[in-house]
């Protein structure tokens, strides 16, 4: 089966068949968008909330405010449709004990994608976000089946 | 990128000679709290990466790995980390503590931060000296998890660009399994500060 | 005549580094009579507990070790501190000295080199 790994800002559609794979969630929200009827699923790895540094931004999905609409446009361009997506994520924790203050970027990641899925009205079906471990996302379009693993646990399917 | 490739080139030379000091001294620290163990530097290296193939230095994405994170302030502002294989961490805790931990409790983490602490303020001692500047250590910050996670998340806490500088040194012991990276990822506003202080300013 | 134990008060943010210096101090006969993980609590420590001696850390939350040097001094010109930290650097050594440490070691240290301090500093 096809599998495409989804590296940290990329956003990775695809049709039909074949996994989605995102790899060393920790801070970072793997976002996934599914059009159940039209079999599309997309998925972004999300890094930072917004792109403080400004600039040109050449990886949407690299952000929690670029990630969703850019990842919309291409699954639209598949077939889907944006009335009929549903949501799911995983990520955002925060692997850092002691002293961290300045480490809470995975709570923000959580909140700014809560904010920017309802302000696109698509509805959330699923998430397992926070907490202090990291994840691996693995996705199958085929299907629609998300599955959480964590080292050391079994997985979670959300 | 402010600087030409020749500049570049130069600053990378730059870093990388800061970082085997650094690590130099970081190491020697090391060495010190592990009884005198002998630990050899693998080849430092400094680099302009992007951010998935800065993946790469921490070892396979979902290996299990320690790591210490500090945040540097001062005269040259950047990010810290201590990474060891969890293989290591083993050996180091069980070295330290007088037996291999079945899992890591609180006493545990507080001997990685502090070994993390003491190795990577060792490498801030050295590279203040050099450049003549204060640099100031943040509490360290510790996570036992899968190295893409925990590396990204560092990245995130830095905050950091497409293109990142990084200077690491790897190193290992002998005769024990502990081997681990230090990496030091300046804050590109800094760099030029830092290539002034040290008279390259011009480059 | 038995001496009575000099009494230390450990300053670390890390259980480890505690534990350390309290193996080593308690080896040569030190009574170690309280521990305190930040700056804060180290003040507060000291005016409950009176100790002898103190070792403090540098950098830790909430306060750093300088300023609760600062504190604990202003608070008893008598008091007597050594800094047990990493942060070896030439000025942050000259401000600990300045605000009323008696003296500095840099970790990783030998349990020799805490000891003589101890004894040079209670004199």
């Amino acid at each position: 089966m096809k599998e495409v790994f989804v590296n940290i800002g990329e956003i990775q559609v695809l049709k039909q068949r074949g996994r989605l794979v995102a790899v060393g969630l920790g801070s970072c929200v793997g976002l996934i968008l599914y059009d159940a009827l039209a079999k599309v699923g997309g998925m972004a790895h999300v890094f930072l909330p917004t792109n403080k540094r400004g600039g040109a931004n050449e990886h949407p999905g690299k952000f929690a405010d670029t990630a969703i609409l850019a990842m919309v446009e291409q699954m639209t361009s598949l077939g889907a449709q944006k009335r009929r997506l549903t949501a799911k994520m995983a990520g955002g924790s925060q692997l850092f004990s002691y002293g961290a203050p300045f480490m809470d970027v995975g709570r923000q990641n959580v909140e700014a994608l809560q904010r920017e899925l309802q302000a696109a009205g698509i509805p959330l079906a699923g998430s397992d976000v926070l907490g202090s471990r990291g994840r691996k996302l693995i996705f199958d379009v085929a299907t629609g089946q998300v599955l959480v693993f964590v080292i050391g646990e079994d997985p979670v399917e959300l | 990128m402010t600087y030409d490739s020749k500049g570049n080139e130069f600053k990378l030379d730059m870093l990388k000679e800061l970082g085997n000091i650094g690590a130099g001294h970081a190491t020697t620290a090391l060495s010190k709290l592990l009884g005198n163990k002998k630990l050899t530097l693998v080849v430092p290296e400094a680099v302009i990466v992007g951010m998935q193939e800065s993946m790469r230095l921490c070892g396979g994405p979902e290996s299990l790995v320690g790591a210490t994170y500090i945040r540097v302030s001062g005269g040259l502002c950047g990010h810290m980390a201590l990474l060891l294989p969890y293989e290591s961490v083993q050996s180091l805790l069980g070295y330290l503590l007088g037996a291999a931990p079945q899992d890591l409790s609180d006493m545990e983490l507080s001997t990685l931060q502090e070994v993390g602490n003491i190795v990577v303020t060792s490498y801030l001692n050295a590279l203040a000296d050099m450049t003549h500047t204060e640099l100031y250590p943040s509490v360290p910050a510790v996570a036992v998890d899968m190295a893409a996670a925990v590396w990204s998340s560092i990245l995130a806490g830095a905050e950091v660009a497409d293109y990142i500088t990084i200077v690491q040194t790897a190193f290992q012991t002998d005769a024990e399994i502990i081997d681990g990276t230090i990496a030091f990822i300046p804050d590109e506003e800094d760099l030029s500060k830092l290539l002034d202080a040290l008279g390259m300013g011009e480059l | 005549m038995t001496a009575m134990a000099n009494t230390i008060l450990v300053v670390d943010d890390t259980a480890f580094m505690r534990m350390m210096i309290k193996n080593v101090v308690q080896k040569h006969g030190y009574q170690v009579i309280g521990e305190a993980g930040d700056g804060e609590e180290a003040i507060a420590k000291y005016k409950e507990l009176h100790p002898d001696l103190v070792t403090m850390d540098i950098t830790m939350p909430k306060l750093d070790g300088i300023s609760a040097i600062k504190a604990i001094v202003e608070y008893d010109p008598q008091a007597k501190i050594i800094v047990c930290s990493a942060m070896g650097q030439k000025n942050m050594v000259i401000e600990a000295l300045k605000s009323g440490a008696k003296d500095f070691l840099v970790k990783p240290f030998e349990a020799d080199r805490v000891i003589e301090a101890l004894q040079k500093a209670v004199g």
